[in-house]
């Protein structure tokens, strides 16, 4: 039985933070850690520690985290890993209340007998601790970063409702990146390392529960309280979506197999059957976690398979029905009203079938027709609108109509927009507004097979 | 790990409603030729020495006669001679039918787990198989089901799923209420209207 160990909000939401190991020289990793709480505008207090300094980035300098009388709900430490079990003890004397272990040099690198060493002095004083060996956490909305990298190499998320856990702080770096360029934006980034003390379990959970994550992506390469695990994960798969990569798909060495169902059964197997049984959604890439973040975050799910391609070209509709077959949807057949309705008030050139092909000149008033009909189609579960921007008709007016029947239908609208830079100054209008945009008629079906797969899952589980 | 004995192991299962194919042990060609009557017969040589019993040539398949029983018999003892100690079992013979298996095993992370494929020969070749974590609801199963790609085959057209499902949640049922860390059920022989269990493997 999973019994919540932490609160992490003291770690995301903290009121005060201690950085231990800061440092006025701008390559060191205290110092980076430092600038970015100052320079994210980070409302509580900042506590530079040092034994050697006196002033840091105009900050007062504390010689030890038991200076501080005024009490620290985050520390963060970026010394060397020998050092760590002396400050993390004073950690645990001065009633920190939660520790985010940066340094390397711990399991990852042979030396287990450190790493529990700081365990037991974490569970001796019961501190919340993260890490070692990781980037720590973001948020943007309570201001925390924690990441030491240098600001010009990574674009910052704008503020939203993804969550992002990632055990490896090089994928969680990239994939941030990656988020920084998406408009859904993000809720919390927690990087947790070597999961020494704090696991994908209790984070889980935490993330499960924050009011502000509508979406939890996970990278992991293996999990250490299995049967916690499933129990978090099924319970929180029921109210948000939870989208995970998992790394090490390659199968362990061949030890003596007993069995063919040993054989058959092995790790990712069994991840692959857990992430199945208990409603994860499995990404098989990066690009996916991506693509299905964006279709996850519009919360709008299907009712069924069939699927309405309106398109202003044949081809890229012909591309994207390939694809919806191959994920296993299929194309809606309108309804006598919709056929009608299009028939009436569609230009002779455009033929009225799915996918509806407006041809290639068509404009904003084509676009309007077409959806005014097929979003009221009893028919049609999902929409995958078709827009490419190098045609003279597509143009803003052409995203304005798009916008408009997002927000009036519950049925989730994708756009497909392939293309370069005036593309992708129309892409970011769709996906600050909520739209969903793929480049490839692949990631568009793969992601709403996603979509209809959990609102299955939802439906044979009691949920909706 | 220990196997369980071939009989004790069919006993097991039939307290849990899973019924395997008629089969006793034989210890003279007499033996065999009276438990064979009127019907065809299989005979298998089982040793903890070999463990792919088809593929090293323990398993005589369709005996229908007297000198068949006999000649198989001398050529099993013959293989025995290496794989001491070791115990003959004669067995109905199972016509028809789809080969399906099914199975059970520890994850270290998750625990016991249930494993349903395509079975027999085809399991190395297709690996059309799917996994769940005990406990095992009836939607997980039907969802095991569902997910191969042979599941038209399997189920003959969805007819003989229900009674698949029931099997899976049997034994999903009988590894988690007994110490066992890996049981092989293969191949089944499912037919539309029934199944045989004709090899077990249920390791302690």
């Amino acid at each position: 039985m999973y019994k919540k160990r932490f609160d992490l909000k003291y770690m995301l939401n903290p009121r005060s933070v201690a950085i231990i190991g800061a440092s006025s020289s701008p390559n060191k990793v205290g110092h980076v850690i430092l600038q970015n709480y100052i320079d994210a505008g980070f409302p509580g207090k900042l506590y530079p520690v040092n034994t050697k300094e006196d002033a840091i980035l105009g900050l007062k300098v504390y010689k030890s985290v038991l200076n501080i009388k005024d009490g620290v709900d985050l520390a963060v430490i970026a010394v060397p890993a020998e050092i760590v079990p002396k400050v993390l003890e004073e950690c645990g004397k001065a009633h920190v209340k939660s520790v985010i272990v940066v340094s390397g040099g711990f399991a990852e690198m042979g030396r287990a007998d450190l790493q529990d060493k700081i365990i037991s002095i974490a569970t001796k004083y019961g501190i919340a601790m993260l890490g070692p060996n990781c980037l720590g956490v973001m948020d943007p909305r309570s201001r925390v970063d924690t990441l030491f990298l240098p600001t010009y190499k990574l674009s910052k998320p704008k503020i939203g409702s993804v969550s992002f856990v990632s055990q490896s702080g090089a994928v969680g770096s990239t994939v941030l990146d990656l988020i920084a360029k998406e408009g859904f934006g993000l809720s919390k980034f927690i990087s947790y390392g070597n999961a020494a003390v704090v696991d994908e379990v209790d984070i889980l959970k935490y993330l499960g529960d924050d009011e502000d994550t509508k979406v939890i992506i996970m990278y992991i390469e293996g999990v250490k309280r299995g049967k916690e695990f499933i129990e978090i994960g099924k319970e929180v798969t029921k109210k948000k979506p939870v989208i995970v990569l998992k790394g090490g798909v390659t199968e362990q060495s061949a030890s003596a197999v007993h069995s063919h169902t040993a054989s058959l059964s092995g790790s990712f197997a069994a991840y692959q059957a857990v992430f199945r049984q208990f409603g994860f959604i499995v990404a098989d890439d990066l690009s996916d976690l991506l693509n299905y973040a964006k279709a996850f975050s519009t919360e709008h799910m299907p009712k069924g398979n069939r699927v309405a391609i309106v398109t202003n070209g044949g081809g890229a509709g012909v591309l994207e029905t390939d694809e919806i077959f191959l994920n296993n949807l299929t194309l809606a057949e309108f309804d006598k009203t919709t056929l009608e309705n299009l028939r009436k008030n569609l230009p002779v050139i455009v033929a009225v079938r799915n996918p509806l092909d407006l041809v290639g000149d068509a404009d904003d008033k084509r676009y309007e027709t077409a959806l005014q009909a097929i979003s009221k189609d009893p028919n049609v579960d999902m929409i995958i609108a078709i827009v490419l921007f190098q045609t003279p008709g597509a143009d803003s007016k052409v995203v304005s109509t798009l916008i408009h029947y997002k927000n009036i239908t519950d049925i989730p609208i994708a756009a497909l927009s392939p293309g370069a830079d005036y593309t992708s100054v129309h892409k970011m209008m769709m996906e600050n507004s909520g739209i969903p945009v793929y480049d490839s008629p692949a990631a568009v079906a793969k992601s709403f097979a996603k979509l209809l797969e959990h609102s299955r899952y939802l439906k044979d589980n009691g949920k909706e | 790990m220990e196997l369980l004995d071939y009989i004790k192991a069919s006993v097991l299962l039939e307290k849990y409603g899973i019924k395997s194919i008629r089969s006793s042990y034989v210890s003279t060609p007499e033996e065999a030729i009276k438990f064979a009557g009127e019907k065809n017969i299989v005979l298998k040589l089982l040793s903890s020495k070999a463990l792919h019993k088809s593929k090293a040539g323990l398993v005589k398949v369709g005996l229908f006669d007297e000198k068949h029983i006999r000649s198989a018999f001398g050529d099993l003892v013959n293989k025995g001679k290496e794989l001491k100690p070791y115990k003959i079992v004669a067995q109905e013979m199972s016509f028809g039918g789809i080969e399906v298996i099914i199975g059970s095993n520890i994850d270290q992370q998750f625990g016991k787990m249930v494993l349903i494929g395509l079975g027999g020969i085809y399991v190395e070749s297709f690996k059309d198989t799917s996994l769940r974590i005990c406990p095992i609801t009836r939607q997980d199963a039907q969802d095991m089901v569902d997910q191969l790609k042979s599941r038209d085959v399997i189920t003959h057209g969805g007819k003989s799923r229900d009674m698949i499902v029931g099997l899976i949640l049997k034994v999903a049922k009988l590894v988690q209420e007994n110490d066992i860390s890996e049981l092989d059920l293969n191949p089944v022989i499912i037919r539309e209207n029934g199944y045989d269990v004709v090899d077990i493997r249920i390791l302690k």
